[in-house]
């Protein structure tokens, strides 16, 4: 089987973040009540017409920029025509013939080689009502109708579903370090099609398409199942055709849809109630300045920083750490630890943000400081960082507090004493090897002294106490 | 007297999503030929400059403000809906894409 | 009866000042010459309770003096969006539909205290030239009442010929205001494509549609004209331009106008008696200082194909919306969306419809976009390019509007051809987006009007307004 040559291209569709939509001037938000972020315009009554957002066209463009795409700079939009009821007007306004992005690339990197994936070409659509289905009726929901879409169409450059998975990652990584979609894909904002073909030869063979896949690793599962579809029927020697198929995940393969309409059915044609808009250079220029420094361009600060890979990929899995280390200045490693040890532990447990917290950058550059000159530990730290994240308290006064409070090496000696010598029973333990002992004799201790004594210390004296008997 | 096949008014009406009559095909045959014969004229007309005109507007195109919004209550909405289901519009059932 | 709607605006307007009449004079007039004339058919919905009940809240207010418009009652066509005004499109498709919104125009002249006698009879979606293809039947030319009033704004041109109201609004998309106002004897204007928002306008042919102002004088049309137009931010094809008065320029000397009357224009398509009348029309201009050529002009005769292919496509394409779903009518008894969608739209619109969306269809399929559509607009643009030559060297191209004058009721109803010849003359403006006016030239023997085209370049109506005036003036 290994004979075969696979051609993977990917075509996803992302809602854009806007305020409103695309080109009717309503509120951008579906989901719940149906109906109610709606005006004339979605609903296409006779005689009303489309105006442009001008921020979904900012987004599309930075978009296509941080794709590395040839800017279209006369901006012109097509109907695409065809009848269903999810689709008001009868058309789609989408960017057929003049995309506002073309010819650009991602770059991925699997065990360690990087390699270029072309972007044919990324465009600005707007997405159709919500539908949902009984019986013998179907419900329409106009909520979702005219929200801003692109679609960023691949080449069909990847070989095989470790690259395809590579590209969905570091496509959904850039646009959301850019704020252009949020790529939520179990909620629909970003939204995958498949194109697969398999081939003997240099020439591509025939490609179905895959509608729809739920999320990137189910896209990886679909590529696998279709190409070993593919391959096994033109073992049997039957042919590939071109034709719709969804995968289905419970039966981890992909059942068909449809037979594509022969040609092309959907009647183009320059959209006349959208006179061209010229992208200016000083505004593509604007964008292109104003942009947030892109994941890769993150990577390389992190690594001349010297943070380990396995940390530089949970920063950039995390983009309000990344964010926040971004005009960071000290030292990135012990920031980077911190960021992504005990302060992440704190969120989690808490489920705030790093915004919601009274850790300003100049406390968290301070904390950073105090560790790098070793004034304080990770434990100590540790136990600080809840009065650190909720009070406004100075951060020297509370490092200090904590040290006061702690009970002194003298005074934890005699405790430690009396503790070690009331059990015998766990000397003998010791003795003979036991872990156990030393952690219910560390037990004993702190809650003899209500927590007070410094761990690291209280273990020391412990260990020479032990070593003594 | 020239006519399109049966076949062709056929597909010229799913385009359009427009029953054709069995009684009417005839008629259809005859007059949708007249005006493509019309149509047809356009090959035999030359021009240099390749340029479309699109729309006659030479103007700027003056974009939306991403915040300037408006709403219609879908009470005012629904009085000319023709079936509607709470707050949905109702179809006949519609084959799954 | 008083016959207060014979007297100019500006005679009302001064009745009105002075306390003379009210707005409710005006209106009751209106429906009662109406309903006298109701044979003409010029009406498919009277707004008649609301409009008397508007004119009486008027009448007890005080009397804008500045704004002449103030009170006159007009008439709109059934394709522009009037807020709890059924409007209808002389179609099925939409016979009980009320739009809950206002078109931008009417926003307009709502704000100028204009009163809405009712919506005017048409050619179903504005296809067609003698508003014979209305769901509700054609209406009647006024003139002779067994012929047709043209179209696609037949009713409009039919109720100011009649003069049941002073003035109306039409729209223009292939000569649907000049060719029924030439028919009908009035001045009818189609204004720059931009000059007036589309907002509300129904489409038929977006890149080519324009409202525009129908009425008994060219005074009283560029008068209506001020109050249209501007830019509209719900209408991305409406375009920004210096406020003006259209009646500016009205009443000065035309010595020295350059006019170009193109040869195709008065070809053997044309019949003799209106060539006679432009003739006679060529004479006064002369007479007075303007200088007139005639001139070749390419792809002039090519105009009704481009129309043809631009028209039905975008009309394809526009009409799409109406499938049952959201408005208008909806086939019952289907069970499934394919049956909704075919039984929805074969019944609801009319056999020209259906046509011309079954044809616009075919021609944006698949390669034919390109063969067809693409050509098309190619062949616009060298048709612009043409007219732009022109301009550079006159001020004026003038013509016929109309080959012959109104034909028959029962005259040409099987040709499906015919509804394009009829507007060869006018056509081109609307490819190029120019202003036309058609304004009265006289009658032929049997008292039927004949129709002078006078074409501007962009944005000068002003300037087509002063030489229409001045010739209406001379053929007094």
């Amino acid at each position: 089987m290994s004979e075969y040559k696979t051609a993977i291209g990917i075509e996803v569709h992302c809602e854009l973040k806007t305020n409103s939509k695309m080109f009717v001037d309503s509120i951008n938000n579906y989901g719940g009540m149906a109906n109610v972020n709606i005006n004339e315009i979605d609903f296409a009554l006779p005689g009303t017409l489309p105006s442009v957002n001008e921020y979904g066209i900012m987004l599309g463009l930075k978009a296509a920029l941080a794709l590395n795409c040839t800017i279209n700079k006369k901006v012109i939009f097509d109907r695409k025509n065809y009848f269903y009821p999810d689709l008001p007007k009868g058309y789609q306004i989408t960017q057929a013939r003049n995309p506002i992005g073309v010819n650009g690339y991602i770059e991925i990197e699997i065990d360690g080689e990087k390699r270029k994936i072309g972007i044919h070409d990324i465009h600005i659509e707007e997405d159709t009502c919500k539908s949902t289905h009984a019986e013998t009726k179907s419900y329409l929901d106009f909520n979702r109708n005219g929200v801003p879409l692109i679609e960023i169409v691949s080449e069909p450059d990847m070989k095989n579903e470790k690259e395809a998975m590579a590209y969905l990652e570091k496509l959904k990584e850039i646009l959301l370090y850019t704020n252009v979609s949020d790529c939520k894909m179990e909620e629909g904002s970003m939204r995958c099609d498949v194109n697969v073909s398999v081939s003997k030869t240099e020439e591509l063979g025939v490609r179905t398409e895959t509608k729809n896949i739920g999320s990137i690793s189910s896209v990886g599962r679909a590529i696998v199942a279709e190409r070993n579809r593919q391959i096994q029927e033109i073992e049997q020697g039957n042919t590939i055709v071109e034709e719709t198929r969804r995968f289905d995940e419970k039966q981890n393969r992909t059942i068909l849809m449809r037979i594509k309409e022969t040609g092309n059915d959907y009647r183009y044609f320059p959209e006349p109630d959208i006179p061209p808009y010229i992208l200016e250079d000083k505004l593509i220029n604007q964008v292109k300045e104003s942009m947030e420094i892109l994941p890769d361009r993150r990577r390389e600060i992190y690594r001349n920083a010297g943070i380990q890979p396995i940390n530089i990929e949970k920063i950039i899995a995390n983009q309000e750490i990344s964010n926040y280390l971004l005009d960071f200045s000290g030292n990135l490693v012990i920031a980077s630890n911190l960021l992504l040890g005990e302060i992440s532990a704190y969120l989690n447990k808490t489920g705030k943000k790093l915004a919601e917290t009274t850790l300003s950058k100049e406390k968290f550059t301070h904390l950073v400081e105090k560790l790098d000159k070793k004034e304080i530990n990770n434990q100590i730290f540790k136990e600080i960082v809840e009065t650190i994240m909720e009070t406004e308290e100075d951060l020297d006064k509370i490092v200090d507090a904590k040290k006061q409070d702690e009970i002194g090496e003298q005074e934890l000696n005699k405790i430690i004493e009396t503790i070690v010598l009331s059990n015998q029973e766990s000397i003998e333990d010791y003795k003979q090897g036991k872990d156990r002992a030393v952690k219910y004799l560390m037990g004993q201790i702190m809650k003899e002294t209500k927590g007070k004594a410094n761990p690291v210390i209280a273990n020391k004296l412990l260990m020479q106490k032990l070593n003594e008997q | 007297m020239e006519k399109l096949t049966k076949e062709e008014v056929l597909h010229v009406a799913h385009l359009a999503k427009i029953k054709v009559e069995d009684c009417e095909i005839e008629k259809y045959q005859v007059e949708l030929k007249q005006l493509l014969d019309d149509v047809d004229k356009i090959k035999e007309i030359e021009v240099e400059n390749e340029e479309l005109l699109v729309t006659p507007v030479e103007h700027e195109t003056i974009l939306r403000n991403d915040f300037n919004t408006r709403k219609v209550e879908f009470n005012e909405l629904k009085k000319n809906v023709p079936v509607t289901n709470g707050n949905f519009v109702e179809v006949p059932v519609m084959v799954n894409e | 009866m008083n016959n207060y709607l014979d007297l100019s605006i500006k005679e009302i307007h001064e009745l009105l000042v002075k306390k003379e009449i009210t707005p409710l004079d005006l209106v009751e007039e209106c429906y009662t010459r109406i309903e006298k004339n109701s044979d003409l058919n010029c009406f498919i919905t009277l707004n008649k309770s609301e409009a008397l009940e508007y004119a009486k809240k008027l009448s007890e207010e005080p009397v804008e003096e500045e704004n002449l418009l103030w009170g006159i009652p007009i008439a709109i066509k059934d394709n522009i969006s009037t807020k709890n005004i059924r409007t209808t499109c002389a179609s099925k498709m939409l016979e009980n539909y009320v739009p809950i919104f206002d078109a931008t125009v009417i926003e307009k002249i709502k704000a100028k205290k204009m009163i809405i006698i009712g919506k005017t009879n048409m050619d179903e979606f504005a296809m067609g030239s003698t508003s014979r293809t209305s769901y509700f039947g054609a209406p009647k030319n006024p003139i002779d009442k067994t012929k047709i009033t043209g179209g696609s704004s037949g009713g409009s041109a039919a109720c100011v010929a009649g003069t049941l109201v002073p003035l109306a609004l039409g729209t223009d998309t292939g000569g649907s205001i000049r060719q029924p106002a030439s028919y009908t004897g009035i001045v009818g204007m189609k204004p720059t494509y931009g000059r007036i928002s589309r907002y509300g306008l129904i489409a038929f042919a977006s890149s080519l549609d324009q409202i525009g102002p129908m009425t008994r004088n060219v005074y009283e049309n560029a008068l209506l004209l001020n109050e249209l137009v501007g830019k509209d931010p719900k209408d991305l094809t409406s375009r920004k331009c210096e406020i003006e008065d259209f009646t500016r320029l009205i009443g000065q000397d035309i010595k020295g106008m350059k006019i170009a009357i193109p040869n195709y224009f008065v070809s053997n398509i044309v019949s003799d008696e209106i060539i006679k009348k432009l003739n006679h029309v060529v004479e006064i201009l002369k007479n007075n200082g303007a200088e007139i050529e005639y001139i070749d002009m390419k792809y002039l005769d090519q105009a009704v194909t481009l129309y043809q292919i631009i028209a039905m496509g975008e009309a394809s394409s526009n009409l799409a919306r109406f499938d049952g779903v959201k408005f208008g009518y909806r086939s019952q008894d289907s069970h499934s969306v394919e049956d909704m969608y075919a039984n929805t739209r074969s019944t609801g619109f009319g056999n020209e419809v259906k046509r011309r969306i079954m044809v616009g269809s075919y021609l944006l399929s698949g390669e034919n976009a390109k063969i067809y559509y693409d050509k098309a607009l190619m062949i616009r643009n060298a048709m612009k390019e043409e007219f732009d030559k022109v301009f550079q060297n006159y001020d004026f191209i003038f013509g016929p509007t109309t080959t012959t004058v109104a034909y028959s009721l029962d005259e040409n109803l099987d040709d499906p051809r015919k509804s394009f010849m009829d507007d060869v003359l006018v056509i081109p403006v609307n490819m190029a987006g120019l202003p036309g006016l058609n304004i009265s030239m006289g009658e032929n023997e049997n008292h039927m009007p004949i129709g002078l085209h006078i074409i501007g370049n962009y944005l000068e109506e002003a300037k087509m307004y002063q030489i229409a005036s001045f010739l209406e003036e001379k053929l007094k």
